[in-house]
């Protein structure tokens, strides 16, 4: 059984349905791709992974760690080990990163985290990220560059330590210095602490850093077509259009 | 009285205000111009004030049809006013358990404490005792430092613009006075307490600083009741000159519980010949709330930071005017102000910058953010500017705020429920000025009553969100 099951996914938003019955399965350990044309519902499925109340489940489960959480509260998910890195993190203005990390990590835990301890998790995902410790005393993401802004995203995912983390396009707006520090994280997350990672990806870029094992392509809110990373060397070759005449021919772009 | 008159007390002109050269209705007048003081004695102040108070109704202040604070559910008649005029003495009474259980336990330069009409402590460190520093009840003061008293007291403010102005002139009792003379730098807070310990009380609370030349201070006012059910009154009237080259930090934390405290109040402060002053009023709670806050460069180099943070709940009404006025130039100031309101509660502020003719290099600016946080609450933020010089920079700019459904999600993906979110959203919001000020005993109690109204809001601020 894998850690993470998503069953039939039916998704709508306001009255459009976005996905339209996706089966998909993450384990802690795996690195997964999940790619696909704009708008074919990749960041439709990372939002209803988390539960964000916009988007409606008509149909279909999740299930994470053998606990059905369709309908749980994205922070009842989040404390059970599932983590979104997002597309566009929204800025929090009067709160430090540094606080506000402390907080998130407080939630997961009854006791507080001992200063100490905080101190020296704080160091380590700084060096692995590559970046300055004043970065943590600044307001998160409040007037962060878009590349701050994805390495505040995976300073988070290394503190948090979750068991699967769906990585929205973190590529995107990326140059290919920033690209290569935040991949190599993913990287020496899944490496070291044994993160299973679903990236989500318009471009085959960050995957040249990050090596998925499975690799999914999204069409028209359907998984179409999965394989390993010889997928992602085909879609190189041939882009989306060839795809979708094959597999995606009957349905029109969700937009 | 719903306007200022356009000459006060002493006759003295006011800055003249012609039709259409401000956008926005501004109604309400600086002070602008010499107080009641100006050469009479105390006892010759009482009696105009008494005479004021006789001949005039409770205040009630209009702003075109939308906004009205009134006072015509308070029963004065019913309360009870201290009549310790003559006596001097403060009786070492009992500090009320309210103040004992909010003020911080940490080094202060000295304390008083009033409650209702009465002083019950004073305390100031000896060491600045010897130095010349004096702290004790404006009663004492006009005993044993007449003189002195005499020279400030009611420079600024006025006694007679409504009744309730013109009782706490005539009424007064206890009071706090504090002067630190020239040159004398305090590192640790002066501290001034009124509370309101029951229902029943008519307090008219008088406060008289001066910062001498180059002098350097902290001032921490308190204004605390208990939760009581019943009316109480608190007329305030406060007033700080800073003396060339004088600092002073001066801060306010109201908080009057959940009792019926009506509280209007003026506060002046004046900024000498290259003074500064750094001015943050916490206002955050009290049945109806009309503050008066006027911070006024008066000489040449004075410079001012104007901060201010408000949070109204349940059934408040809070109606702040705050003027932010050059009287000459060279002069600076900046004014930043920030509030929130849950239940149904209303908070106006108005905010005016005001340059007088001749305060020419007067740079300004004044911002007011507002969150509200209740379907049924609301926030008027009102800036104006009055500018009668014309080499200046003045201008404002604000922001009205909700809770931002996306950083709330994003912070539950993290781990924390939606009330948490919403308490790093709002403490978020209010932590520039907290931070502003630059006293961790002072910000942790901040910070700690606004988590307790938000705590308290808890499904009202749920049910806006699914309202939306």
């Amino acid at each position: 059984m894998a850690d993470l099951e998503i069953r039939d996914l039916h998704v709508r938003i306001e009255e459009r349905e976005i996905l339209r019955g996706v089966d998909l399965d993450v384990s802690r350990g795996e690195v997964h791709a999940l790619m696909g044309p704009n708008g074919s519902g990749k960041s439709t499925l990372a939002n209803t992974l988390l539960g964000h109340p916009s988007y409606e489940i008509t149909e279909g489960t999740i299930v994470f760690k053998g606990e059905d959480i369709t309908e749980a509260e994205p922070h009842e998910r989040a404390k059970a080990g599932l983590f979104l890195a997002f597309q566009y993190p929204v800025s929090i203005p009067g709160v430090s990163v540094a606080n506000f990390l402390r907080m998130a990590i407080n939630a997961k835990r009854t006791e507080p985290i001992q200063v100490k301890e905080f101190r020296n998790q704080l160091q380590h995902a700084i060096e692995l990220l590559d970046v300055d410790k004043a970065f943590t005393s600044r307001h998160l993401n409040d007037g962060f560059s878009g590349g701050e802004k994805k390495r505040a995203e995976i300073l988070q995912m290394a503190m948090l330590a979750p068991d699967v983390a769906i990585l929205d396009e973190t590529d995107s707006g990326l140059d290919i210095d920033a690209l290569r520090t935040v991949a190599e994280g993913v990287q020496r997350l899944h490496d070291e602490q044994g993160l299973g990672a679903l990236i989500i990806t318009h471009y085959q870029r960050i995957l040249h850093y990050v090596k998925p094992e499975f690799v999914h392509i999204l069409m028209d809110g359907r998984i179409v077509l999965q394989g390993g990373v010889e997928l992602v060397e085909r879609l190189e070759r041939e882009g989306y259009d060839q795809i979708r005449q094959e597999f995606g021919g009957q349905g029109e772009m969700a937009a | 009285m719903s306007a200022a008159p356009a000459t006060d007390a002493n006759g003295a002109a006011q800055v003249q205000v012609k039709p259409g050269r401000h956008r926005e209705a501004t109604l309400y007048h600086a002070l602008a111009g010499a107080g009641a003081g100006n050469g009479r004695t105390l006892e010759q102040l009482r009696e105009a004030a008494l005479r004021s108070f006789e001949t005039t109704e409770l205040p009630v202040w209009r702003r075109s049809g939308f906004w009205t604070t009134s006072l015509q559910s308070l029963d004065l008649d019913a309360l009870e006013t201290a009549s310790g005029q003559d006596s001097v003495t403060v009786e070492p009474g009992v500090i009320p358990e309210v103040v004992t259980r909010t003020l911080p336990d940490r080094p202060h330069a000295g304390r008083i404490v009033q409650s209702a009409g009465s002083v019950v402590h004073v305390e100031l460190d000896p060491a600045l005792a010897e130095r010349g520093v004096i702290l004790c009840s404006l009663q004492e003061a006009f005993q044993d430092h007449r003189e002195l008293a005499e020279r400030w007291y009611s420079k600024r403010l006025t006694i007679d613009r409504n009744k309730l102005e013109a009782a706490n002139a005539a009424f007064w009792t206890g009071g706090a006075f504090l002067h630190v003379p020239k040159g004398i730098v305090v590192e640790d807070p002066f501290e001034i307490v009124y509370a309101i310990d029951g229902p029943g009380v008519a307090q008219y609370a008088r406060t008289l600083v001066v910062g001498g030349q180059s002098s350097e201070f902290k001032l921490h006012e308190y204004d605390l009741a208990e939760d009581f059910e019943g009316q109480a009154l608190h007329a305030g009237a406060f007033e700080l000159y800073l003396e060339d080259g004088a600092r002073c930090r001066l801060a306010q934390l109201q908080d009057w519980g959940k009792g019926e405290v009506y509280d209007v109040s003026t506060r002046f402060v004046g900024v000498g010949r290259d003074a500064y002053c750094h001015w943050l009023p916490a206002l955050l709670g009290g049945h109806l709330v009309r503050q008066h806050l006027e911070l006024a460069v008066s000489e040449p180099g004075g410079d001012m930071a104007f901060r201010g943070l408000f949070f109204s709940e349940e059934h408040e009404h809070l109606d702040v005017f705050a003027v932010d006025l050059h009287e000459t130039g060279p002069s600076g100031g900046d004014v930043h102000w920030r509030g929130a309101a849950t239940g149904e509660s209303r908070a106006s502020f108005e905010g005016l910058i005001q340059i007088d003719p001749g305060a020419q290099q007067t740079h300004t600016y004044l911002q007011i953010h507002s969150m509200m946080l209740s379907p049924k609450a609301r926030v008027d933020a009102i800036p104006s500017v009055l500018v009668s010089a014309d080499d200046v920079s003045a201008s404002h700019g604000g922001t009205v705020g909700e809770l931002d459904e996306a950083a709330i999600f994003y912070m539950q993906t993290r781990g924390l429920d939606r009330p948490a979110a919403v308490r790093v959203i709002v403490e978020g919001f209010f932590e520039p000025l907290i931070a502003e000020l630059a006293d961790e005993a002072l910000e942790e109690i901040v910070r700690a009553k606004i988590a307790g109204k938000l705590a308290a809001a808890r499904e009202d601020i749920e049910a806006y969100a699914t309202s939306r």
